[in-house]
């Protein structure tokens, strides 16, 4: 497939931050290089929600700042619509908007409205249409009855949403959201993630990329994700078809009283058994010291052999929880983190 | 679109400036103490006038109109400075990103930035005139309204694009600030700000030779207060345009390149 049918698409996308440093003021220079991204190949389709996930460090900024034409890659290409982000910059602008977690990007000093009238200006938004697309942006965001306040009278969720306002001034085809819920309230970011995957994505049918840590974001959110660990993307598909092919398998969760090192043993020899954590656990039934088991196993039919083992082993069973990987385990697994 | 940019980009600016009516009155205020200040800096040396060359044309010179038009144009060339320092601080508020990340032409907006700077403290101007006319009788000599005029038109372009390369200066270099402070002390003794350009050392006229502000001090003083024509001052003013010209091209480049470096090195967000 040619770049011109993914929204996004990154090739071999390399980006080095390079740092000099003096012993002392008149020591000599060394220079370091840090890898941010290697060699990063990944595509967005249109109308897709995207999410780059992994832990802080891992390049997610830095490829989003290429994509949206703020940074320049070391090496490699990525194009926007089919424009090379660095040799059509001015056309991937035009059709790009990022939206950055934090209260950064935003005018204190000017109302809400008053920023986003600039912002249309600069976007070259049409005259006629700038009132009217301010007053509905403020409408669809919540923040009409405060459009007339200065932003440094706004709560953290109001500037959030403020620059969710500003980030869809120029009705962009492909929005780049990072770390857009940093910071929030559970109930805003909640609504935040709504309004992303509701209006932005379904009704207007743009394309997203997300960045973030929070693994519930991307799994509530997201078509697609795609794992980035030190620079390198380690993992990319379906959350659903990802997990089903994680090595790690299911995990049980076996809460257990009059457990012997004897019994602990056995388990972790058993066939099916690939992993056994045990981890304290605050509690205790008729005088009994409960156990908490975390024992990994390949499928979910290997539950009835762990529990038969445990009581031929005399240990008591209170309760089992059976779930397969999440995209935390998935995260811990691509990551190391 | 250019001049839609120029002009939200000034609204912006001065919106932000006159944050609280406070503001105002300072921006008055301060500079009413200023003029004064350097009246009385003056006044022990008892002289009441001073005396200026240009093209081997000596012209006799109000003493105090003299320092204070120093003052003034000196107010304005800071006032560019500060131009420069708006655009540091888009960089620490993080909002410069905002800007760039938007396909609006660079150049429409540090024009309009160093515009709204030229409005914003446009009001120190003022205080300046306003303790003249108040407080210190200035003698003023006008022959000429349209070489006075031209003469303040050209100050202020050559300053308001010398602003512009203070602005592209500050998104190249993290330094910009600490680079245009240095110059300030320098940029006084090599205007022939305090004192008259012929008393300068022949070795060092060709520093103050570089800087529109001698130029523009030549020139107004002599129009305000020497009585020039235009074909006096004809020689300082074609200088003034050409070097307006000049920064405007050297801005152009400039802001281009420091595009281009920030995007390389990362330094967009660095402060």
């Amino acid at each position: 497939m040619s770049k011109h049918n993914f929204a996004v698409m990154a090739r071999q996308l390399t980006r080095d931050y390079i740092s000099t440093k003096r012993s002392h003021i008149v020591g000599r220079k060394t220079t370091t290089v840090i890898r941010a991204l290697d060699n990063v190949d990944f595509e967005i389709l249109e109308g897709e929600l995207f999410a780059l996930l992994g832990p802080n460090g891992a390049g997610k900024t830095t490829t989003v700042k290429i994509l949206c034409t703020l940074l320049e890659p070391t090496s490699g290409q990525a194009f926007v619509k089919g424009f090379d982000v660095v040799k059509d910059s001015a056309r991937v602008r035009r059709i790009v908007n990022m939206v950055a977690g934090g209260e950064r990007m935003l005018y204190y000093r000017l109302t809400g409205r008053e920023n986003l009238e600039y912002f249309a200006a600069l976007y070259d938004v049409p005259k006629g249409e700038i009132k009217s697309r301010v007053n509905s942006l403020l409408e669809l965001m919540g923040l009409d009855d405060r459009a007339d306040d200065e932003v440094e009278k706004y709560s953290k969720g109001m500037k959030q949403r403020l620059q969710v306002c500003r980030g869809l001034i120029n009705n962009p085809e492909v929005l780049f959201l990072d770390e857009p819920t940093l910071g929030l309230d559970v109930n805003i970011a909640k609504d935040l993630r709504r309004f992303i995957r509701e209006k932005i994505v379904e009704e207007q049918g743009k394309t997203v990329l997300l960045t973030t840590h929070y693994m519930y974001e991307a799994e509530e959110l997201c078509d697609r994700v795609g794992f980035l660990s030190k620079g390198k993307l380690v993992a990319v598909g379906r959350s659903e078809e990802l997990k089903r092919k994680a090595p790690t398998g299911f995990s049980m969760e076996v809460l257990v009283t009059r457990l012997t090192d004897e019994a602990l043993e056995g388990l972790k020899k058993l066939e099916p058994v690939k992993k056994v954590l045990t981890t304290a656990y605050e509690g205790e039934i008729e005088d009994e010291k409960i156990d908490r088991l975390i024992v990994s196993v390949d499928s979910d039919l290997a539950a009835p052999s762990v529990l038969n083992y445990l009581s031929i082993m005399r240990c008591r069973v209170v309760s089992v929880n059976i779930r397969g990987p999440t995209l935390e385990d998935l995260f811990m697994l691509y990551t190391g983190e | 679109m250019f001049w839609r940019i120029v002009a939200a980009e000034a609204r912006k600016n001065i919106k932000q400036f006159f944050f609280t009516t406070r503001t105002v009155f300072w921006t008055v205020a301060l500079p009413l103490g200023n003029g004064l200040y350097l009246y009385f800096l003056y006044l022990p040396f008892a002289a009441k006038s001073v005396s200026l060359e240009l093209n081997a044309s000596w012209y006799t010179l109000d003493l105090v109109g003299f320092t204070l038009i120093g003052q003034l144009l000196y107010t304005f060339y800071t006032m560019m400075l500060l131009a420069g320092a708006a655009f540091e601080r888009e960089r620490e508020q993080g909002t410069l990103e905002a800007v760039l990340l938007a396909p609006a032409n660079r150049l429409a907006v540090i024009l309009g930035g160093a515009l709204a700077s030229a409005i914003n403290y446009i009001w120190f101007l003022f205080g300046i005139l306003l303790s003249w006319v108040a407080f210190v009788a200035v003698k003023i000599v006008v022959n000429d309204p349209l070489a006075l005029f031209t003469s303040i038109a050209l100050s202020y372009l050559s300053l308001v694009t010398l602003g512009m390369c203070f602005e592209s200066l500050f998104v190249y270099s993290r330094r910009g600030g600490m680079y245009a402070t240095m110059l300030q002390e320098p940029i006084m003794f090599f205007s022939g700000l305090v004192f008259p350009l012929q008393a300068m050392p022949l070795a060092l006229l060709s520093v103050s030779y570089l800087i529109p502000l001698t130029f523009a001090l030549t020139s107004l003083r002599l129009t305000l207060l020497g009585g020039a024509v235009l074909s006096d001052v004809a020689t300082p003013l074609m200088i003034l345009a050409l070097m307006t010209l000049l920064f405007f091209a050297l801005s152009t480049w400039l802001i281009g390149q420091a595009e281009r470096k920030a995007k390389r090195k990362a330094t967009l967000t660095q402060f």
